[in-house]
């Protein structure tokens, strides 16, 4: 054992800081990075002593200051992107830190605030190491050899991975078409300006495509009621303020908006407490109680699951009747929004012949949308839907946040719209602490440094995603509005897309769509299944291909923001791969090489010789140079030097004034991005449509923002057989299925189903109980939460956890998506949030995993005093 | 609880009584301490993450513990957290118990810590603290707790679990200006005031904990 040497005279305390850290006793073990015994020891082996100096060591205990300091930071898709520091001894990383002001461009330490808040890391990002050096961590190419399914399989070289894959690849094209490899990338564990896994637009999305083969899935899981919405309504998805400009609201309207579990956007958390201090009112219209409600001190409106829409036409017609619409704003930019803001071609039109405030006022259909109306529906008080739209028109400016969750439900994109029209009633658009959102993407950033061309999103088909399984188990026998196949202007328009094998990349999809049973039904008809990831997750165990991929700790690249803020974070390569891991753009330019030859090789990665796949930072550094230099210095007018970014870590913009979404739309009078240019409460798109399964859609839709019943909710007669809406959130200590395996966040937090605490009696199922849910379409057991803080007839289960399976297809981790149908909503959204169960207490097995160290429960406490 | 039945005040006196009997706590030349926010923490637990990883601590040792306090009845209900390591106290309980002198208490700052050389697991102090704060590490069979990242206060920062707190709400200070309020923190807002004692901890009385709260309506002690 070697004594590190510590210089710490200039430390006046040193005796006793010695005597504290007992260096002498704890002095660092010199390491030796060792691929193969990391997964073994879940640590690092120590060769030379044949000991063990662990990644997760309590002693020896190097101070920050010994070790050495690299900036990076997280890497995939929870809606946010903060800094990670890592700190470390030769190739391990001891462990991480975040922002702390020292790192931008005259940072120091503690430099914090509104211009250039720093960039905090929540607690997923702090467990980052667990992941990296988890044993479930993927290091080696494997090859199944048991069933699909069954989880068996050998470990095999690069060599034989890939010339399998890319036999099977040429193999699935001649046989099937173009469109036989379905595209199933998403930005799960790899997601930076270089190795980006995209769904629409990725490095996979590129390879297929340029191979010629690629079935694409187009409708975005977490977010697509708002997506349409905002393009219909906006003509844009930016419809995002920064979250700086949270802090001037003087009214927060928070539906079904949870940021204290989602974290979304860099700092938006801590600017709403600024509002907080500043006076301004939360409110907060969801089925829980959650825990912003309670940090933001929020009037809690419980609401039925899958009626805000409902909810929303009750508001618009108190602030209706009451005459308190901002009728200048509307009159300067909506079109309609009432009669007067119709345009002229309406009554021609085949769908555009209604406007908004007539709908509302019941004029066509004899119902007039009252809060009455609306209560009976949506259960919120009459009263209720009246004082808060009474405090939403007369509160300027005031926000309204619509958040995703409540449009990933039946017809979600009448929620999203309905909460557009309101934004919009009000003159709340453009304006500083007025609220657009939606979507909520804002600034915006330089995205891409991997090779973009002609070829970077070619399809032969593309269909909404939770609709492949559907798909593979019909084909040929279905139409495609039952799949929502995007039109193409060739001959192959309206082709049922023919899938025989899966790609993912960064993408734990299996686990994470719907209806998952039926997905294990259609995963048995595929050829070929490849799964690219650095961990084997609950899809890895279905593929037939597992190449291990490096996580961004192993390679270069650079961060964006996923959602608000506006910097960049430099991704050095912090350690070498693990194992015998590579990045995906390595992975995917030696198949393009070994399928194509030097054609499809150069083509695909134009910088990049054969020797790519053994030797990548020159021309990964390459790249991310001429993206810099480019786009980021050129563009964005950015002063700074690449080199003097690797050295800093971070470049954090300032920007010239709040940026606030359609500013310039409603200050100057330049028109909005829609066909119209303005706000289109009727969409032109929607009115002019005769066939509607020739769309995307599929399906028909209102042009302007309509109730419509969704196809089970509390209100139904399903409900007899069938009494709770099931929600499935996005949980805190999971990025979705990311980060399941973490020891650490699962002691914190374990899965569980959410039930009112009445529910629970009448039920006789206490706290900690484990019980069933579920419907015809699966069943999954969990233990149970109960509590006041949830509205009667709902329950909650986060989506996420890794599915496990007994032999009866019981799932024995409580994944929801047992659960949720495969039936999405016309414009893509969802449904994930559009199920009914029933629950009852249970001997079936629950398999906690990492659950049996929760102490999560024991640290809630009651009291009623 | 059947507290109203006892002499409380006599209880106290023993309790004084029997400390002094058996320790002389260190009086620090200035004591540090941790001032948190009930209200405005949103429970994210990145601050218990952030030790965890700084500490290499295994699955089960928790340094930092966020506590989850909810009441009332649906749909008129409240939450908040209260936020606990080790409250590094004037009078510390758990040191005296240390049957081989492992744990002691710094005289500069008034930090209390363990000797992990010297610590032989038996669990004394754990039983002894009444915050919950020493932590037995089933694996190495001995007890941890904070330390408050001394050597991250050595080199003129703040502790791992302070520069995490994503809402800011969690924060470290000379335990005196912490309590009148002198303190420059954004973890208290300028309406807030500090309080020593909130509900759902133990009698301060104990142990004089160097813990600050701002505390939410339905956790203040009147
Ligand atoms: S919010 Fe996202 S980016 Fe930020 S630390 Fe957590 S997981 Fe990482
Ligand atoms: S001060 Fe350090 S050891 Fe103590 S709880 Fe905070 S991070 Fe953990
Ligand atoms: S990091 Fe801050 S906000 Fe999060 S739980 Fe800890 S003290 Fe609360």
């Amino acid at each position: 054992m070697t004594k590190r040497d510590i210089n710490m005279s200039k430390t006046p305390d040193f005796e006793d800081l010695q005597q504290r850290l007992n260096l002498s006793r704890r002095s660092f073990l010199k390491t030796t990075a060792a691929g193969a015994g990391i997964m073994a020891a879940g640590g690092l082996v120590e060769l030379k002593f044949g000991k063990e100096a662990k990644a997760f060591a309590y002693e020896p205990y190097p101070r920050d200051d010994q070790l050495q300091t690299v900036v990076t930071s997280c890497a995939h898709n929870c809606g946010s992107r903060h800094m990670l520091v890592a700190h470390k001894w030769k190739d391990v990383i001891v462990r991480l830190s975040t922002d702390d002001g020292r790192y931008q461009r005259g940072g120091y330490y503690g430099k914090d605030g509104n211009e250039e808040p720093q960039l905090r890391a929540c607690l997923r990002g702090r467990s980052y190491r667990q992941r990296l050096y988890s044993a479930e961590r993927l290091l080696y190419p494997m090859l199944r050899v048991g069933e699909r399914g069954e989880g068996k399989f050998k470990r095999v070289s690069w060599d034989e991975a890939l010339d399998f894959v890319a036999k099977k690849m040429i193999h699935l094209k001649n046989t099937y078409g173009p469109t036989s490899i379905l595209d199933q990338s998403y930005a799960g564990a790899s997601y930076g300006v270089l190795h980006k896994s995209d769904q629409i637009e990725g490095l996979l999305g590129r390879f297929l495509g340029m191979f010629g083969a690629r079935t694409s899935s187009w409708s975005v899981p977490s977010y697509q009621a708002t997506t349409t919405s905002s393009r219909w309504t906006f003509g844009t998805i930016q419809d995002g303020n920064e979250d700086d400009t949270y802090a001037e609201s003087k009214l927060m309207i928070m539906w079904g908006w949870n940021p204290a579990y989602t974290f979304h956007g860099g700092n938006t958390f801590m600017y709403l407490r600024m509002a907080k201090q500043r006076g301004c009112k939360f409110v907060i219209v969801d089925p829980q109680y959650t825990d912003s409600a309670s940090a933001y001190d929020a009037w809690w409106i419980p609401i039925k699951p899958n009626t805000d829409a409902a909810m929303m036409a009750g508001m618009a017609h108190y602030i209706f009747s009451n005459n308190l619409q901002d009728q200048e704003f509307i009159d300067k930019f909506c079109m309609g929004m009432d009669e007067g803001t119709m345009p002229e071609w309406a009554p021609q039109s085949v769908n555009g012949k209604e406007n908004f405030k007539d709908y509302i006022l019941g004029k066509y259909d004899g119902q007039p949308k009252t809060p009455e109306w609306a209560s009976k529906i949506c259960g919120v008080p009459a009263k209720d839907i009246k004082k808060l739209a009474d405090m939403y028109a007369k509160t300027k400016p005031a926000a309204l946040k619509a958040s995703w969750a409540p449009g990933r439900n039946a017809y979600g994109e009448q929620y999203s719209r309905m909460a557009a029209a309101l934004q919009a009633m009000t003159g709340n658009i453009g304006k500083l602490g007025g609220c657009a959102e939606g979507v909520g993407k804002a600034w915006h950033a330089e995205a891409v440094a991997y090779p973009y061309d002609q070829y970077a999103n070619i399809w032969f088909q593309s269909i909404k995603s939770d609709r492949w399984a559907h798909c593979v188990l019909n084909y040929p026998n279905i139409k495609r509005e039952e799949i929502g196949l995007w039109p193409r202007q060739d001959n192959t328009d309206g082709q049922i897309p023919n899938i025989k094998g899966i790609f993912w990349q960064g993408s734990d999809w299996f686990n994470q769509l719907t209806n998952i049973n039926k997905e294990i039904q259609a995963i048995k008809k595929l050829e070929l299944v490849v799964c690219m990831d650095s961990t084997i997750t609950p899809s890895g165990i279905w593929a037939d291909v597992l190449l291990p991929v490096a996580t961004h700790f192993e390679r270069h690249d650079v961060a964006l923001p996923w959602y608000k803020g506006h910097y960049y974070i430099h991704r050095p390569k912090v350690i070498e791969p693990m194992g015998e891991s590579k990045t995906d753009f390595q992975i995917f330019t030696e198949l393009a090489y070994r399928i194509g030859g030097d054609v499809f090789g150069k083509a695909y990665n134009p910088k990049a010789n054969r020797d790519y796949f053994n030797v990548n930072d020159n021309v990964d550094e390459a790249y991310l140079r001429e993206w810099w230099e480019g786009k980021v210095m050129h563009h964005q007018h950015v002063d700074m030097s690449w080199d003097e970014f690797k050295k800093h870590g971070v470049y954090k913009f300032k920007l010239d004034r709040p940026h606030v979404a359609f500013q310039d739309q409603v200050e100057k009078g330049i028109p909005f991005q829609t066909p119209t240019g303005k706000i289109e409460i009727l969409s032109s798109e929607l009115a002019n449509i005769e066939d509607w399964t020739k769309t995307k859609y599929g399906y028909h839709i209102p042009s302007i923002p309509k109730w419509i019943e969704p196809w089970e909710s509390l209100n139904s007669p399903k409900t007899s057989k069938w009494p709770y809406h099931l929600i499935s959130p996005h949980p805190r200590w999971r990025t979705h299925s990311i980060f399941n395996n973490c020891a650490w966040l699962r002691e914190t937090y374990e899965q569980e189903v959410t039930i009112n605490a009445a529910d629970a009696k009448r039920l006789g199922i206490k706290m900690g109980d484990i019980v069933e849910l579920w419907n015809d379409r699966g069943k999954v057991v969990v233990p149970v939460y109960v509590t006041e803080r949830c509205m009667p007839g709902v329950l909650v289960l986060h989506e996420g956890v890794w599915m496990d399976l007994d032999k009866n297809g019981v799932d024995r981790a409580g994944n929801p998506d047992f659960l949720t149908l495969d039936n999405p909503s016309p414009a893509g959204a969802f449904a994930y949030n559009t199920v009914l169960c029933n629950i009852r207490k249970t001997d079936l097995e629950h398999r906690p995993g990492w659950d049996k160290l929760a102490t999560s429960r024991a640290h809630v406490f009651r009291r009623d005093d | 609880m059947a507290t109203e039945k006892k002499d409380v005040k006599k209880i106290r006196e023993a309790v004084k009584r029997v400390k002094r009997a058996t320790y002389t706590p260190v009086k620090p030349d200035m004591q540090l301490g941790f001032v948190h926010n009930n209200v405005d923490c949103i429970g994210c637990r990145a601050c218990e993450m952030a030790c965890k990883d700084k500490n290499g601590l295994a699955p089960g040792p928790r340094f930092r513990r966020v506590q989850y306090i909810e009441g009332g009845t649906y749909p008129d209900v409240f939450a908040y957290k209260v936020n606990m390591s080790c409250n590094h106290c004037a009078e510390p309980a758990c040191l005296p118990t240390c049957p081989t002198g492992a744990i002691f208490k710094r005289k500069k700052d008034g930090i209390v810590d363990i000797d992990s050389t010297l610590c032989i697991g038996c669990r004394r102090c754990e039983a002894a603290c009444p915050f919950g704060a020493p932590q037995f590490d089933p694996i190495e069979k001995i007890v941890k707790k904070c330390n408050m990242c001394v050597d991250e206060i050595e080199a003129g920062r703040k502790p791992y679990c302070v520069m995490a707190c994503m809402m800011r709400v969690l924060d470290i200070g000379p335990i005196e200006k912490i309590w009148d309020g002198s303190l420059e923190t954004v973890a208290v807002g300028k309406a807030d005031k500090v309080s020593r004692q909130v509900k759902n901890m133990a009698n301060i009385e104990l142990t004089k904990p160097s813990i600050g709260f701002v505390a939410h309506s339905k956790g203040k002690v009147k």
